[in-house]
């Protein structure tokens, strides 16, 4: 954990003495350990985290998933009884949402965005590790409610009467509730500090328009989060004064009308699903050019299709609630505003194939997974198409068809798009490269895994099964080729042949830890920021801040065209930029200290959720840990005393890098 | 191409292209074999939930459109996925050189958008015409008001002089309709967001509380037609379904006369007649049987709000004249005669399903074992350890704790409820 200035010695140990300190706001020194992992503000160590919180509960909401398709596989299951299958899909669905694809999305963009840019870190770092321990302690407030009298139940949509008190008696829902809240304000932060960051902390000469297109789709994402979020918030702690405190906002006795929750939640929840996909799409604008040897293909155009996705997608959330009785007009406007939202994403589609027309193109897994993406996330973007007619999708709604479309999307599009990135920036973060034998063995386990389990569902949902139900009947299910009862079954082997798929991927990361090769510098000839400097990065990134002159300044720093022929000739190697990199550094480093207080102010405001349900006192205490958090989190120095360092630090010079205490 | 490091072309000859080729086509094949399969599941008419069978014009309205945006879909699938592999195939890595990094052309970009554009118009121009002529209910020529509550659907028809309804009609279970009539549901909720959908009449149109949402349904034939209900509304969703029962105009006439038939008390001294009494005594707090007395002649209101959260329970007046109980979740007869309602000729149907639920056809098992313990039969709020924040007032039919005695009594009595 670099401190401060100048590089120093490496020997010097450093640990805290007590008696030396300022007390309750000094800084921590630590720099090995579990607490150098607590209390760190490095944007590279907060991404790291992020990822393996993500990777956990992808495995939770993936043993969730195996279950429903166990109850499911045959007629009348009895795996799981009504009420634990619908805590079931409630929870898989928050999960994989909530605690999995935002948090990695995020592990990503912290991890990358600062490199990509050229900056050193993200504008505030105390604020990014804060994102981190909310979303940790959303996870689990939301998670504690299985242990505590039952999850929620009343799908990730909770949509209102039923998620209220006499509807869902148990705790589940008020878990949910403070759960997200306190999730959503760790994305809140976290977008805001992404946007700072950007606009702000680029190298010089990186206009907006030579930004990586991966940074950009985060950008994107931020402002969806902006615009979104709260939205959801408001939902929330409505129905949170509703279930706890006697309010009667969705209480129809009380004159409302439940449809004010549906359009609050899908306000913010179709934004939500860009959310999701767009890094997902970043990743692979950054890894079909890479591995195609060619520039992204209309690259402005493939920008702006993503920015007017994230516009057009405020504009279309009553396309969920076309049999909700919104009036013919309404539903037209809505019809019509998703049939435009098809323009842009095929654009991006296009604009993809057409990176590889010409190129030359190197199948690694990676690249695989990121062509994955392209071919599934084809066949779920057109599913959409049949639901944008409305009265089809009257047909269509709260069936499989329905599960089937946004699997392909999310589990065809986003999942593949995350695992694209794993193998492209493991030799980055780690150092090592990920096997490509597992990798191949990784990838198509999951191609035929996630095509066995989500396209029965296309013909599932045509053949009339609707979602959310915790067993089908025979009574209901046909015989001929398209009977329920065979496509069940497929899906729910092809579900454990995906899950096989995800196994071998630990198995490629255990593996890799203990036995992988250590990676080149530039493994892949790459062609962004990030991959100029060494793997995994220094503390400060850069030795020196880049000068950017080109979209792809890595790619263009190593080649020119042949003039004569057209084609690129390598006039210097990765590791000869790093090497002049690190001969040019600066003398002058400023890293932002680490701090204990993102940590104190996260537990404290679990605790102040946790009040809600037990009651007044815990939520004085929580608030109590809030205020004084808040207080040391204001009073704490910039950097460490030196009097904090053993032995003292007598001049700021030396307490760079004090790795040993 | 001196550039690449010796390890990472040590881990290139991995992926050697041959296998990946084959592999490739493999899942493209299949790709291409689960768009072909959504098309052709048009063809099937096998599951009774089927989405591509429209028995009624209003279905046939959303049909009309699937036949054009699907086919549209499926055949843009294939050019893209087609049009993917061929790149994979042709531009992978043969050693050649590094080419230029063009950044693209505008014109194609322009061509790429505008084209997809203007397909998604013309599905626009026709998407516009099927919701308005959906929305249409001008026309209407019979009124049923239908209501969802955890978990089942109560059929109420309104005072229709022109329709031989000359007093309310209130049933459950099996929604009963005439052919070639243009039906206009009004669809509202006791509780929770539930919602009605037959599909081969028409699609799903969910019933909110607080408001009445409308959904037309006509049926060209008659015969039964299966749905479900496809709002995610608690415990027993899953077992919320229901059955619209096509009758020809002159057999729905019959139905709606047997419907408003007065009430016949079984004769004295039967085993019936005992068990209008254990009726009395256990079940009509909450059901109501229309005209059914007490002792001393005084009619028996039921009070379904004192115990019901949703404030409402089945009328079971004509309960024989249904094909199903429990919120259409168990079947009224047995299996055979089921299959012979079911499977009988659209001539014949109508005389079939107006016979109603015969002591030979009755599906006893079912129904004792409902009588002896609902909530082991269908999950519901019935336990009154979770009553709490309900007022005490159930959501489902609670155990009565009856006895055998009890159980026989009671079967004989609803037996003569034709």
């Amino acid at each position: 954990m670099a401190i401060i200035e100048r590089p120093g010695s490496d020997t010097t140990p450093a640990v805290v003495t007590a008696s030396q300190s300022l007390g309750a706001v000094k800084r921590p020194v630590e720099t090995k350990g579990w607490k150098e992992w607590l209390f760190t503000v490095d944007h590279k160590k907060i991404g790291i985290m992020y990822g393996v919180v993500a990777m956990f509960f992808f495995i939770v909401g993936g043993v969730e998933a195996l279950l429903i398709r166990l109850q499911l596989a045959a007629p009348n299951g009895t795996i799981l009884s009504a009420d634990q299958y619908n805590q079931m899909f409630t929870m898989h669905g928050t999960t994989m949402v909530f605690l999995f694809a935002m948090p990695m999305a995020a592990a990503f963009a912290n991890y990358f965005l600062p490199l990509q840019i050229g900056a050193r870190d993200v504008a505030f770092p105390r604020l990014n590790a804060l994102s981190l321990w909310l979303l940790i302690v959303g996870g689990l407030v939301l998670n504690a409610s299985w242990f505590l009298g039952g999850a929620a139940d009343g799908g990730w949509f909770m949509y209102a009467p039923n998620s209220g008190p006499v509807f869902s008696p148990s705790n589940g829902v008020d878990y949910w509730i403070l759960g997200l809240q306190i999730a959503g304000v760790a994305s809140l932060i976290g977008s805001i500090n992404l946007i700072v960051t950007v606009l702000n902390m680029r190298a010089p000469g990186m206009s907006l328009m030579k930004m990586p297109v991966f940074t950009w789709m985060i950008l994107v994402v931020q402002f969806l989060l902006v615009f979104s979020l709260p939205v959801i918030t408001v939902a929330l702690v409505l129905l949170m004064f509703q279930r706890s405190y006697g309010a009667t906002f969705f209480d129809v006795s009380q004159g409302a009308d439940p449809l004010l929750w549906q359009h609050l939640f899908w306000i913010f929840g179709h934004p939500e699903v860009y959310v999701l996909i767009l890094p997902a799409f970043g990743i692979i604008s950054e890894v079909l050019p890479t591995f195609s040897r060619k520039p992204l293909f209309g690259y402005p155009f493939v920008v702006f299709s993503g920015a007017s996705i994230g516009l057009v997608g405020f504009g279309v959330w009553a396309h969920h609630m076309f049999a909700a009785g919104l009036g013919p007009v309404s539903v037209a406007v809505f019809s019509v505003a998703t049939m435009a939202i098809a323009i842009p994403t095929g654009v991006k589609i296009f604009n993809w194939l057409l990176t590889m027309w010409g190129g030359k193109v190197w199948y690694t897994t990676a690249m695989k997974f990121a062509i994955g993406l392209v071919m599934l996330f084809t066949v779920g973007g057109l599913s959409g198409v049949t639901h944008s007619v409305a009265p089809s999708d009257t047909q269509q709604t709260d069936t499989y068809y329905i599960v089937a479309h946004f699997h392909y999307v999310l589990f065809g599009g986003m999942v593949f798009g995350l695992f694209s990135g794993f193998y492209y920036w493991w030799p980055k973060v780690f150092g090592k490269m990920l096997n490509e034998k597992l990798g191949s063995w990784n990838f198509w386990l999951m191609v035929i895994g996630m095509n066995l389990t989500f396209g029965p569902m296309h013909i599932l949902g045509l053949q009339g099964q609707p979602r959310r139900m915790y067993v089908w009947t025979e009574a209901r299910a046909g015989e001929g080729m398209f009977n329920l009862a065979f496509w069940n079954l497929v899906a729910s082997i092809g579900s454990f042949i995906l899950a096989v798929g995800v196994l071998v991927f630990l198995i490629n990361v255990v593996y890799t830890a203990r036995k992988g090769k250590a990676s080149p510098l530039d493994p892949w000839d790459a062609r962004t920021l990030e991959w100029l400097t060494t793997s995994p990065p220094k503390a400060h990134n850069f030795d020196r801040i880049p000068v950017v002159h080109h979209l792809d300044e890595f790619f263009h720093r190593k080649y020119e065209e042949d003039t004569a022929t057209h084609t690129m000739k390598k006039i210097a190697e990765g590791e000869d930029l790093v090497r002049a990199e690190e001969e040019a550094a600066e003398k002058d480093i400023h890293l932002p200290g680490p701090s204990y207080w993102p940590l104190v102010l996260a537990i404290g405001v679990g605790i102040l959720g946790m009040g809600v349900v037990y009651g007044v006192p815990i939520m004085v205490l929580g608030g109590a840990i809030v205020l004084f958090a808040s207080y040391g989190w204001v009073l704490e120095p910039s950097v460490a005393e030196d009097i904090d360092f053993d032995p003292p630090s007598t001049d700021g010079s030396t307490k760079e890098i004090a790795p040993l205490g | 191409m001196s550039h690449i490091d010796p390890v990472l072309t040590k881990e290139k000859a991995i992926d050697t292209v041959t296998p990946v080729k084959s592999s490739r086509r493999r899942i493209v094949t299949a790709l291409a074999g689960v768009s072909a399969t959504v098309f052709l599941t048009g063809c099937a008419t096998n599951a009774p939930q089927d989405t591509f069978v429209p028995k009624g014009p209003n279905a046939k309205i959303i049909d009309d459109l699937n036949m054009i945006v699907f086919p549209i879909a499926g055949v843009v699938g294939v050019i893209v996925l087609a049009l993917a592999t061929y790149i994979f195939m042709k531009f992978r890595d043969k050693g050649q050189a590094i080419p230029a990094q063009s950044h693209g052309k505008p014109y194609v970009e322009i061509t790429l958008t505008i084209v997809p554009a203007l397909i998604l118009t013309v599905v626009g121009v026709f998407t516009f015409r099927g919701i308005f002529d959906l929305a249409e209910t001008k026309d209407t020529e019979l009124i049923i008001n239908v209501t969802g509550q955890q978990w089942w659907w109560e059929y109420d028809y309104p005072v229709q002089a022109d329709q031989g309804i000359s007093q309310p009609i209130i049933s459950s279970g099996q929604l009963v309709i005439p052919v070639g009539t243009k039906v206009l549901l009004r669809e509202t909720s006791r509780d929770v967001i539930h919602s009605y959908w037959i599909p081969a009449l028409n699609g799903k149109k969910d019933a909110v509380p607080g408001r009445i949402h409308l959904l037309r349904l006509e049926a060209d034939e008659p015969g039964i037609y299966a749905g479900q209900c496809t709002e995610f509304c608690g415990l027993s969703h899953a077992n919320m379904r229901m059955e619209a029962v096509a009758l020809s105009k002159e057999d729905f006439a019959k139905w709606v006369a047997g419907q408003q038939k007065a009430y016949t008390a079984p004769a004295a001294g039967t085993l019936a007649a005992e068990g209008e009494t254990t009726f009395i005594n256990q079940c009509s707090r909450c059901h109501q049987v229309n005209g059914i007395k007490d002792a001393n002649g005084k009619p028996i209101i039921s009070a379904p709000d004192e115990n019901v959260y949703s404030g409402a329970a089945p009328n079971l007046s004509h309960l024989m004249s249904r094909n199903t109980f429990a919120g259409a979740m168990f079947d009224l007869v047995n299996e055979e005669c089921r299959a012979d309602v079911w499977n009988a000729k659209s001539e014949e149907f109508g005389a079939k399903y107006l016979a109603g639920v015969s002591e030979d056809c009755l599906n006893e098992k079912d129904l004792r074992a409902w009588l002896r313990n609902a909530p082991a039969m269908k999950p519901m709020y019935a336990d009154p350890s979770n009553l709490e924040k309900s007022n005490g007032l159930y959501r489902g039919m609670p155990n009565l704790g009856l006895t055998e005695d009890d159980i026989d009594k009671l079967v004989a009595y609803l037996l003569t409820l034709k």
